[in-house]
């Protein structure tokens, strides 16, 4: 037994004591480690974080302290009232909440640091005396005022310290590892020199009275063990969930970094991708513009060209038509498609126009040809259509393309010139016929006033007595004279008539009558007249002059032409054939016109005889001449069936030059 | 006085026109000269006898009716026979004012030619008396003094002595004289011969 007033001698169990140390450097750490995860967290996972936390950090420190007491060993047993150690584990719990809590805020100020470390180090201090309070020993326990007030100083000062620590710390970054550990132990450290510094301020005397044991334990090595394990499992369970949590959040961030790296890198692409995009569009868009103008441009152009503009597929349907060709027929764009234009085409002209359409596409020529075209207003104009194939590189017909032109003045102006040409070449014949028969007048009489007046002479000189036999003679020698020049004024006018010296070569009749046909289109086209040739191949060559035989040619071809002027009961029709015969060949001329009678058909060689009001009847008579020149013959065959003319002409084997 | 034998020419450029012509015209005892050509003609020297002309209307560088034409502005008044081988009505009409005794068409009638040259042979004759009756009376007026020449117009005009004399301040007795010299040399019976003859010539009545 002790005296009542010696002060026990109290010593430390220093292996507990270092446990205790360790025990409050871990729990330092978890605070450490603790704070940054509550920091990061947010709403519900804050509130778990925090709880938590506070749990582990409260246990850890509570640990330390009880370990610290278990560590002081006094000479009499020490029990431990449970309900206040219970407390005083609650006390620590609370102090670690609102540490945690405080350090978790956005800012850390002055008054906050301050309020935050009275409040902790305050709660600290009160955990470690409650805790003390619990003690059930046979002895009393006295306070030192000094080391009390030390203790709780050194508590609010390592609460500030630690306070500014963690939210120094709490930014989890790389590189803090170590820090953490440092501020860890000086934290852990400190709690330990607090807690060692309120145990230096009691101390126990010795009493009698026997200590309240009831709700008491006292603490067993296992149960002192049992602590610490159950702290270290505590602590370890916070900081391990603490650090998988947050490398697990870094993974997250990591990824989300890398994620968001490649979303800004792919924003990037985009916008360069997007830029690179518009750029194309607004290319496309001056392109598309500048394409749309030049094809208004065309289309001003082919819309206002003065003639009528198409195309055509190689089938022969129109698929375009400008705007002047639509105003000219009246036919909308839809009408006038396909073979909707043939509308618009002469009824007389249709079929000759399908015709020279179909030649072209068979061909895959130009074409070039004249028809009428209705106008909106019904009066019909003449045209010249013109048309050209389009060819790709393979040579295929894509599409023809063509104008059509109004050629109506020029037609009439034409026609007008025509007129008046014939008209004028009528005048010419006229006065020609006029001079002719002056000419042939004079030159016939002539040598018929020398035979008539001769003549009477010899009558005279026969009525008298004595007549004068020898002028006689002479009167009638000179009236022989004037009768064979009489005869020969007849053959010269003839000659004349027949122009120039013939001249023979040999010849292909067919060669002209192709030549004859080109040489009176004009006419036959005006007069309506379709002219056809039947020539008949491999025909023996002619000796002739090409000159006269087209004469006599254009001169039949004209009589039927004449024939047919007035014709309008059947079609005008002229066939010009070329046959062989025995001695040579056979030229046929027939037309559809009135024909000729029998009578007609004799006289109608004879000089001076016509059927036609304007004739002069030398045309056919020269014909013949021309024609027995040749030792051809020229006749013609009666019949009501169109006036047949036909010639020979010895082949040039047999002629007589 | 024998008259000189009337001449007929020929201009026609046909030879054996000519030929006929002449031998037919020559037939009837009528001196015939031929000429190609109006040219020809008009250098020819003719002889001064009755004679007429027988042209052709076409003619190598003249036409006929232009020849007419010209001869008339020549002065040389010959009657002419005109003969065509084609003639037209407006030619024959401009031939005949012009003083064309006929227009004949080849071939003629022979007869029509004869008679055509009768009539202008006649024409000629009463012509050619016509000239040398003025040529006589233009001489004797030449004879006159110029006193006489100065009374003839006057009294032709049927003005007395009395008033002649005042005319040209003589004496009435002068004017007497001068009548009986004027009417003697003129070779006028009375003064209505005198009359006649101042016509012929041309020479106007004076009017008081």
């Amino acid at each position: 037994m002790l005296s009542a007033n010696a002060v026990m001698t109290g010593s430390y169990d220093y292996g507990e004591v270092a446990r205790s140390v360790l025990i409050a450097i871990a729990a330092s750490y978890a605070a450490l480690d603790l704070a940054g995860r509550v920091t990061a967290a947010s709403g519900r996972t804050r509130a778990a974080w925090l709880t938590g936390g506070a749990i582990a950090m409260g246990i850890g420190i509570w640990a330390m302290h009880f370990k610290g007491m278990l560590a002081f060993r006094l000479p009499v047993q020490v029990s431990y009232y449970w309900p206040t150690v219970l407390l005083s584990l609650l006390v620590a719990i609370l102090a670690s909440a609102f540490a945690l809590y405080v350090v978790s805020r956005q800012k850390l100020g002055w008054a906050r640091a301050l309020t935050g470390s009275f409040v902790m180090g305050g709660g600290i201090a009160a955990m470690h005396y409650i805790g003390m309070a619990a003690m059930r020993l046979a002895a009393v326990t006295r306070f030192a005022a000094l080391l009390v007030t030390l203790s709780v100083v050194l508590a609010i000062v390592f609460s500030f310290a630690a306070l500014m620590l963690a939210f120094d710390l709490r930014e989890e970054t790389k590189g803090t590892a170590l820090r953490k550990i440092a501020s860890a132990v000086v934290m852990g450290v400190a709690v330990s020199a607090m807690h060692y510094t309120g145990m230096a301020a009691a101390s126990f005397m010795p009493s009698a009275v026997p200590p309240n044991l009831s709700h008491a334990v006292s603490i067993s090595p296992l149960g002192n063990n049992g602590i610490v394990i159950v702290t270290i499992l505590v602590l370890g369970t916070a900081i391990l969930t603490s650090s998988v949590d947050r490398l697990t959040e870094a993974e997250v961030r990591r990824l989300n970094e890398g994620l968001e790296q490649r979303v800004v890198e792919r924003t990037r692409q985009l916008t360069a991708a997007n830029e690179q995009l518009r750029r194309e569009i607004a290319e496309r868009q001056r392109a598309e513009d500048a394409l749309r103008r030049s094809e208004d441009r065309l289309r001003s152009v082919i819309d206002t060209i003065p003639a009528l503009v198409w195309s055509k597929m190689p089938d022969g349907s129109a698929d375009f038509f400008n705007q002047r060709f639509r105003e000219y027929t009246g036919l909308s764009v839809e009408e006038g498609l396909g073979e909707g234009w043939l509308k618009a085409f002469h009824p007389e002209d249709r079929a000759s126009s399908v015709d020279e359409w179909r030649s072209a596409f068979a061909t895959g020529k130009p074409f070039e040809f004249e028809a009428r075209l209705r106008r909106a207003d019904g009066e019909y104009r003449w045209f010249l259509l013109r048309g050209v194939p389009l060819r790709d590189e393979l040579g295929n017909i894509i599409k023809w393309y063509g104008t059509t032109t109004d050629i109506e003045d020029r037609k009439r102006a034409e026609w007008a010139l025509q007129e008046a040409q014939a008209g004028l070449s009528h005048v010419t014949r006229v006065m020609a016929m006029g001079e002719l028969v002056a000419s042939i007048a004079h030159e016939v009489n002539q040598p018929l006033t020398g035979v008539v007046t001769n003549a009477n002479f010899c009558l005279r000189q026969l009525a008298s007595e004595t007549p004068n036999l020898e002028k006689l003679r002479e009167a009638i020698a000179e009236i022989v004279n004037d009768g064979t020049r009489a005869s020969a004024v007849i053959s010269r006018i003839r000659a004349l008539l027949m122009k120039g010296a013939p001249e023979r070569v040999e010849l292909d009749i067919n060669e002209i009558i192709q030549e004859v046909a080109v040489l009176v289109r004009n006419e036959v086209t005006r007069n309506r007249i379709s002219l056809r040739n039947d020539l008949a191949p491999d025909l023996p060559r002619v000796l002739g002059d090409r000159v006269q035989l087209q004469q006599v040619l254009i001169n039949l071809v004209m009589n039927g032409i004449d024939a047919m002027r007035t014709l309008t009961d059947r079609s005008r029709e002229l066939l010009i054939k070329s046959a062989k015969n025995p001695s040579g060949v056979l030229i046929q001329v027939h037309d559809s016109g009135p024909g000729l009678d029998l009578e007609q058909a004799d006289r109608i060689f004879e000089p001076f005889f016509t059927t036609k009001p304007e004739g002069i009847g030398m045309g056919l008579s020269i014909s013949r001449s021309i024609v027995e020149s040749h030792g051809g013959r020229l006749w013609a065959v009666p019949g009501s069936n169109g006036a047949l003319f036909q010639f020979t002409l010895p082949s040039s084997a047999n002629s007589v030059s | 006085m024998t008259e000189p034998a009337p001449t007929v020419f020929v201009v026609d450029d046909d030879p054996s026109v000519r030929r006929a012509i002449k031998r037919l015209v020559g037939s009837v005892g009528l001196e015939v000269e031929l000429f190609e050509s109006a040219q020809e003609f008009l250098r020819s020297k003719r002889a001064d006898a009755p004679s007429c002309l027988v042209l052709d209307i076409r003619l190598p560088g003249i036409s006929g009716l232009d020849f007419q034409r010209e001869l008339a502005q020549a002065n040389i008044h010959i009657p002419i026979i005109f003969i065509t081988a084609h003639g037209d009505i407006p030619m024959t009409v401009r031939a005949m004012k012009a003083g064309a005794v006929e227009f004949l068409t080849k071939p003629f009638r022979d007869q029509d030619l004869l008679d055509a040259i009768q009539i202008a042979l006649e024409r000629d004759r009463a012509r050619r008396q016509q000239e040398a009756e003025i040529a006589t009376l233009r001489e004797r007026f030449e004879s006159l003094t110029p006193r006489e020449r100065e009374v003839l117009p006057l009294v032709v005009s049927g003005m007395l002595n009395k008033q002649i004399a005042a005319e040209i301040g003589t004496s009435e007795t002068t004017v007497k004289v001068h009548r009986g010299q004027l009417m003697r040399k003129m070779g006028a019976d009375s003064l209505a011969d005198l009359v006649r003859m101042a016509e012929r010539m041309g020479i106007s009545s004076k009017a008081a």
